[in-house]
Order: C-alpha cells, then structure tokens, then sequence
C-alpha cells in the first residue's frame, strides 16, 4: 500500500442491515406476559422473570426488603433445602441470578438449550414456592448488613450514597442506598420475606422473557406447565415523586483522611425513562461523558492528566432518577478538575453542541446497538426493559431512526432543559484537609465538611 | 462438541493471521495478541507494558491524537486494550461494513507508532495511568493484594514477582527512549496474532489484511524474558504476611503455584478451582458461608500462566468482628479436603464451565480473543473446539493427585488483611 492512501482513513463497505430479532408476545391465563426470541447461533438459551417488585416501592423504613427477598430466594424452596436447590440448578449448568433494582426484581439463567425445561421448571419453584427458612434468612440479613459495613468505608460508596442523599429530599426512595441501612434491614426477617413475595411476586405485572436457541411455538406450553398454577392480582405501584432538596450550587467534601484520590460526584434529579427527550438526551450526554472522545473525557483525562477516566450518565427510572457526572483523581488536582468539569457542562448548556457532535454521538449510538444484542443474555435484558416501563414490543423496530433523527435543535432543547448547572451539587470524598482550601478557592462560596458517617448512614434521620 | 470455524494463514513477514465467520450479526470483531506483557519488563521499567498500551491510543504517523477513537466511535464501534502477565491485546468491534477501518488503524499503529510520539504524550499517560493506579488499586479497599500475593507465590528472580500495573516510581520514570526501544523490539508482526471474526468476506478480508499488514517489516527475534523462568513447582513452606489496612472486614488470601496453562495438568487444577469456589453449590460457598458462617463472599480463580507456574487463589472475606485465624482454618480444611472430589462434583463443575465457555462466544470480540489467545500460547487456533473435551476428561483421581502435589501448607502463601483503627474521623484531627 502506498504511502498517500496509508494517508486518508479507508472509506466504509456497503452496510448490511440490522433488525431487532423478532419477538414473539403471548400471554397466560392468568395474566403472566411471555416474550419469546429465537436466535439459533449457539445451543444457549436464557429465561428471564421479570417481577415489578423494585426498591423504590419501599418506605425509608423498610428500604432494602425487594433486595433482601431476591436475595433469600436462594434458601430453598418448598421442595428443597438451599443446598439441593443449588445442586439441581448448577449439574445442569444454570447458575441463577438476582437482580434486584429500584423499579424491579429480575430472577435469570442460562444454560444450554437442551435443559430448557428442566431450567424453567427450577425458575418457577423458586419464586412460586420459596421456603425462607429461619437459618438462611438471619444468615442472607448477616450478609447483608456485612455488605452495608463494607459500603461505608469504600470510597465509590462513600460519594455515591453521599451525591444521592443531597440530590433527594428526605423520604424520595432515590435518596438512599439500594440495599438499605443497618437500620432498616435489621428487622427483616421471613415474615417480611414472605410478605413481600405475596404483595409483589404476582403473574399480573411479570414477564418471561425467554431469549436463544428454541423455538418460539413451543415457549408457551412450557410456561404453562410451570407458571400456570401462579394466582394473583396486580402488586402496587405507587407513583414516585422525586422532589430535590435543593435548587442551588453547593460544594460538600466528604472527609477521608489521607484519601490519595477524591471521588468527585456532580450532579442533580435527572429524568424519568419515559421523558419525551429519551433519544435527545442520549445524544446530549454522549457529547458530555458518554463515550471516550466526549467533552468531559478529553478534557479531564486527555487534556489534563487528571483522572484515568470520567462519565456522565442519566440513570433514568420509572420515577426522575440523578443526573451524576462522577469520576476520581488525584488529591492535588480535585479543585481543578471541579473547575474543568463544571466548566464543561456550563458551556454545553449554554452553547449547546455543535452539529458535528449531534452526528457523532447518533452515528455512535445508532452504530453500537448492534453490537450491544450479541447474546441471549443482553437480548433479554432489552426486552425486559420494554416489560418494566411499558413500552410497546416493536419498540427496537425503529430505535435507530429515532436515534438518527434527532436534531441539532432538539439536543440543544435537552440540554437546556435537562443540565442546570446552577442547581448543581459537587461531591467530593476525600481529604478534607487538602481539598477544601482550594475548593472554596473557585469562588462558589462555602465548602461544608462532613464526616463520612453523617452521610453513609444518617439518612434515616430526619434532619 | 463445539466447532467454531478458523481458518490460519501467515503472511511473510510473520504476522500470524485468523479468520473465523459467523454473519448471525452484522459486526465484525478485529482482535491484535502481541508477545509481551508484564513478563518481559526489567528491573526498574515495572508497569511500562501497560503504560506502552496507553501510549498505543496516542496516534501514529497517519492518526493524529484521539483520531483513533473518534473513527471508532463514529463507526459505531466499541475498542480497548488489556495487558496482562503474558500478552498484551487490543480489540475494536464494529459494524461490519467497517472492517477496513479496523485493520487499517491497528496496521498503522503497529507500523507507523513512533513519529506520533512526544514527550507531552507521555507525561500526559504517565498522569493517566498513575491516576489508574491510585483509583484501582491504592485507594480501594484490599486494591494492594496482587502486589502481595504475587511477591509471596513467585521469587525476586521470576517475571511473575511484580504485578502488571508496576510501582509508581518506575511508571514516573519512563522515558521516549523507552517508548522506542519497547515498540522496535515488541511491536513486530513476527511477535503478533491478528483474529477477524464476525460477518465478512473471506477474500476480501485476506486482501485486506495483506494490503494494510504486509508491508509491516518484521523485527528481529524476540528477546529472552528477563529473570530465571525455572521454578520448583511448589512454593516449598507456608508463607504469610498479615496487613493492617483501612477496610471494612477482615479477609484472608490463600494462593498456590499450580502447573502453568500449557502444561497437562493445569486442567486439573482449573477443574479443582471451580469445585472449590464457582457456584452456591460449591464447596467453599457450602462450607464456610452458608453452614459455618465464618465468610460473607468467597471467590476462587485459577490464572491460566504460562511462564513457569499458574497460581491458584481462593479468599475469604469475614465479618466484622471476625476472627481472622478461624477463616484461614476452615479454609485450610477445604484445600485439604479437596482430595476426596466425587465424580458429581467434577460434572457441576464441567456444566457450569461449558455455559460459561458458550456464553463467552457468543460475542465476536470475546471469540477473537480466544481463537488469538490459543494461538498465541498454544500454536493452534482450533484447540478451542477442544477445550471442553480437555476439562471433561478430568477425573476424581486427577483431581486427587493435583490436590496432594500442590494444595498443602508446603505451598502456600497466605496473606491476612485485617481492620485498622480508623485514624482520623475529624478533618483538621490528625
């Protein structure tokens, strides 16, 4: 190849097209919604249960029990003990996985497509028939509340739960751990298991999403024979009010003495998954923090040195979910990378992005899709999603149009309408002593100091 | 039982090519092995393998700075880069009509690396990769392990001593120079293996990668590998270390020196990890989490090395008022006890291994880097296809003999992190 054409970057080949793999939607008597694809590549097939039964059902005082649930399914059913369930999902080969998050508790395996049934059949003992024994119940609480011990003192954990406390007025469900405090999960016990499974483990409002090497006809027939017994009316759905504490700038360090790096938490409420501005707003945040060339990331890592890397995301959720800019580095460089930072987004919002930007970031999205629905696995997991927020099953037909069609006008509106940078709270877990001159050197007033305890647990208190 | 398609081909100057179709999605993995990892690094260079990755993204004659990913990008693809012991990798996954925008970035940068490199470029990754040092390893809780782990498994004397991310004062230490004399000697077609999967055109591919790869001249013969690879295969005593530190709960790690990845009786090894640590059902899990309760987690992995010795790692994490002592015990026990495996153990671990391996290729990227990984360590792509039958074969008294030679207190090493007292609640108290 000769020196000149090594010069120019090679032009691209014909495209070949991309369609969503069809899916197939049917639906139980007794209102358990399944949703089949067949995709043959590999002898691998995923099943996966959807329950509208999320954290942010929860009042602060039982915060923790969806995850806590999910958790003691493991320990056992009525058929058998929590040793023997695990023996018959992992001899053929299905590790089970639970996920619980704010909006919904996802129970899931996979594993080769000729043990289907037997799979299936597990899936359902667990979440129809779970035993919650004393013994695993105080064992799984023990975990648990090991695992709130271990969040307190990691430093990710410590700016995050820190950012959300100040984000949400006291009482929004998003203001507060995931799984809890030391306060709310030491109560829990079977009765509140159990309770919780009868109030929101419920065949109206689920889905089984059934991705992989089978054939979508014979799906419903073996749904049938292991879900069709589950009875039940629809579980609650509170709406949630995601109201903000405050609607102005501040600066807050969390105290780690000696701390080599700070974790650096901006942001405030973002949006809801069903905001209008969904595909602008994905745009608009790839331009902030959303890939490796966007603004945040050239300029904080590229530019400057100051941090091995740093995003921006909308965690968008049934209800306004934080809008969070986070990223760490170096102790000497945290009031200068806050400046860069927040320079950044001011000038987004104000200026807007340009129109080769707005191109970049649809080519970017609408090109990685593809790329994001390998497996059976991440195939479920969109499908899901559709489950969760009501949102029609040919929704993927046209996601990349959408994506394609957004406007330079309608990122700028998104950006304008979505990042106040005045409202604005910096979160900074680091060390106070280092930090806290130079950051009340930006000229943005006050830099109050908190003890990590004050935030990692002390949001149950009502202040 | 699996019987993924790769076909091998070397083009003159060495570069080891592989294809391996699937058009099930319209992407395309490009997948690069280089022949050096932190193995090859000499005394004061530690970490410079993974800082020559960064420095890799900095453009090359052709691509200026941040080019590299906005092409990517654009294209709608995903890209990154690992070094680990033994190699190093680099990885775009694209839409398939993009293929040649892959190769044509990968063959610049191995061909055409060193005009686009100046010395802002390096402070620049030298404050990146430091950066990634303080937030992965020390400011995280137990981040300091494999610095441990690995002094205490291998001697001063093996390339395995230190770890891949190096010491900060040798990354801060890293000159051009450096840069030069690392891309001239490692960075050659003759120490490389190039895997494209996914969704193209045989022909058209193999045109492709003569065009942009064949004019790549190679190097000379790759160097020795610093340091005496010859090891016992056992540590030979019981060694530990105990670290006060700032985390949340006690934890202890046991490591072992375990035969090396290309050695038979690795697979033996491999399957003895995962009876101990994959799964509820696993002994570990079964044993100190759910019936003694002495952990909250426990994890166990086998490294698949391949200078000299693997190593074989379990730990324990307690609970806050644990006893560290009473973890390493029961620990101890289930090492031990591992030679009495039943034959419906090594089945769990088998069917767990087997959805694990076909969930792993599903993606073109993760099957490029495994047809480039058998490659490079093996000398045959295919071995793949054969890699399920290997662990399969594995028998209770395989699993028995693996467990007398190496699991016993003649050949570990444990380290111990317990609490500290926290110092300073207070800013402004020191």
């Amino acid at each position: 190849m000769s020196e000149s054409s090594r010069s120019v970057a090679p032009s691209a080949g014909p495209v070949r097209s991309f369609d969503f793999p069809p899916v197939h939607a049917d639906v139980l008597d007794n209102g358990l919604r399944i949703r089949s694809v067949q995709v043959g590549r590999l002898p691998v097939v995923t099943a996966m249960l959807v329950l509208d039964a999320g954290e942010a059902l929860l009042d602060d005082s039982r915060a923790g029990t969806a995850v806590l649930t999910g958790d003691c399914l493991e320990g056992g059913t009525a058929k058998r003990s929590g040793v023997e369930l695990a023996e018959a999902l992992e001899t053929i080969g299905a590790g089970l996985s639970i996920g619980t998050g704010w909006d919904s508790t996802t129970v899931s395996l996979s594993c080769m497509a000729d043990r289907l049934d037997d799979a299936i059949g597990l899936l359902a003992e667990v979440v129809l028939q779970p035993a919650f024994p004393d013994d695993e119940v105080e064992r799984i609480r023990g975990q648990r509340l090991a695992a709130i011990h271990q969040r307190e003192m990691d430093p990710v954990g410590i700016a995050t739960t820190a950012s959300r406390r100040l984000t949400y007025r006291d009482g929004v469900p998003y203001g507060r751990p995931l799984g809890g405090s030391v306060e709310s999960v030491g109560p829990f016990n079977p009765t509140a298991a159990a309770g919780f499974v009868v109030a929101q483990y419920r065949p109206k409002g689920s889905g089984l999403v059934v991705v992989g090497d089978v054939d979508p006809g014979q799906v419903r027939s073996l749904v049938e024979t292991h879900f069709g017994e589950w009875t039940g009316g629809t579980g609650l759905r509170p709406g949630i009010d995601a109201e903000a504490r405050t609607h102005e700038r501040g600066i807050v360090v969390v105290h780690r003495a000696d701390a080599v790096q700070s974790e650096i938490r901006i942001g405030h409420v973002g949006q809801a998954r069903s905001t209008p501005l969904y595909f602008a707003l994905r745009v608009v945040n790839t331009v902030l923090g959303g890939a490796f060339t966007s603004r945040l990331n050239l300029n904080l890592r590229e530019e400057h040195g100051f941090t091995y890397g740093v995003r921006s995301r909308f965690l968008v959720r049934r209800g306004e979910g934080p809008w969070c800019v986070s990223t760490a580095v170096g102790t000497d460089v945290t009031a200068d990378a806050v400046r860069e930072a927040v320079s950044e987004i001011t000038t987004l919002v104000a200026d807007g992005p340009t129109a080769e930007e707005v191109d970049a970031a649809r080519d970017y999205l609408a090109g990685v899709f593809p790329l994001e629905l390998e497996t059976t696995g991440q195939i479920a997991a969109r499908i899901a999603e559709l489950l969760v927020y009501d949102l029609p099953d040919d929704y993927y037909a046209d996601y990349r149009d959408r994506i394609r069609s957004v406007t330079l006008e309608e990122a700028c509106e998104a950006a304008r309408g979505c990042i106040r940078p005045d409202e604005m709270t910096v979160v900074v877990g680091g060390d106070a002593d280092e930090v806290q001159g130079p950051l009340e050197g930006l000229g943005w007033g006050t830099v109050t100091v908190a003890r990590r305890s004050e935030y990692a647990r002390a949001w149950t208190d009502r202040q | 039982m699996l019987s993924i398609p790769i076909e091998r081909f070397t083009l003159d100057n060495g570069l080891r090519v592989n294809l391996s179709h699937d058009a099930t999605t319209p992407v395309v993995a490009v997948n690069l092995w280089y022949g050096v990892g932190s193995r090859n690094e000499r005394e004061g260079k530690t970490g410079f393998a993974h800082l020559f990755e960064h420095m890799m993204f900095q453009g090359s004659e052709h691509v200026p700075k941040n080019r590299h990913f906005e092409l990517i990008e654009r294209a709608g693809g995903s890209l990154n880069a690992t070094t680990w012991f033994d190699r190093t990798n680099y990885f775009e996954t694209v839409p398939s009509h993009h293929l040649e925008l892959a190769l044509w970035l990968e063959s610049d940068r191995m061909g055409w690396m060193l005009p686009a490199m100046t010395q802002g470029k390096l402070d620049n990754q030298r404050d990146v990769v430091m950066n990634e040092k303080r937030q992965r390893y020390d400011n995280q809780p137990y981040g300091d392990w494999d610095e441990w782990i690995q002094a205490m498994v291998f001697p001063e004397s093996h390339p395995y001593h230190h770890t891949v991310i190096g010491s900060m004062e040798d990354i801060e230490a890293a000159t051009l120079e450096d840069v030069a004399e690392f891309f001239q000697t490692y960075y050659v077609p003759n120490n490389a293996v190039l895997t494209v999967c996914g969704d193209f055109g045989r022909d058209e591919a193999l045109d492709l990668i003569e065009r942009h790869f064949g004019e790549i001249a190679p190097g000379e013969e790759i160097p020795a590998i610093p340091g005496d690879l010859n090891l016992d295969p056992t540590i030979g005593a019981t060694v530990r270390e105990r670290v006060e530190a700032e985390v949340p709960l006690p934890r202890v790690l046991m490591a072992y020196r375990v035969p090396p990845y290309t050695d038979a009786g690795f697979y033996a090894a491999d399957i003895a990890g995962s009876v101990l640590g994959t799964g509820r059902a696993s002994r570990l899990y079964r044993s100190l989490v759910r019936e003694r309760r002495v952990a909250k987690d426990v994890t166990s992995f086998v490294l698949p090395l391949t200078s000299g010795a693997g190593m074989l790692l379990v730990w324990a994490t307690g609970f806050p008022d644990g006893d560290p002592c009473e973890i390493e015990a029961a620990l101890a026990a289930e090492m031990e006890g591992l030679s009495s495996v039943t034959d419906q153990e090594i089945k769990r671990a088998v069917a767990l291994t087997e959805t694990a391996l076909v969930r792993q290729i599903e993606q073109v990227g993760q099957r490029a880097d495994l047809v480039s990984m058998f490659d490079q360590f093996f000398d045959d792509p295919a071995r793949l296809n054969g890699e399920l039958e290997r662990l399969r074969a594995v028998t209770p008294a395989d699993v028995s003999a693996f467990v007398s030679g190496f699991l016993g207190a003649e050949n570990r090493a444990v380290l111990t992190y317990v609490p500290a007292t926290v110092k300073s609640a207070t800013p402004g108290v020191a």
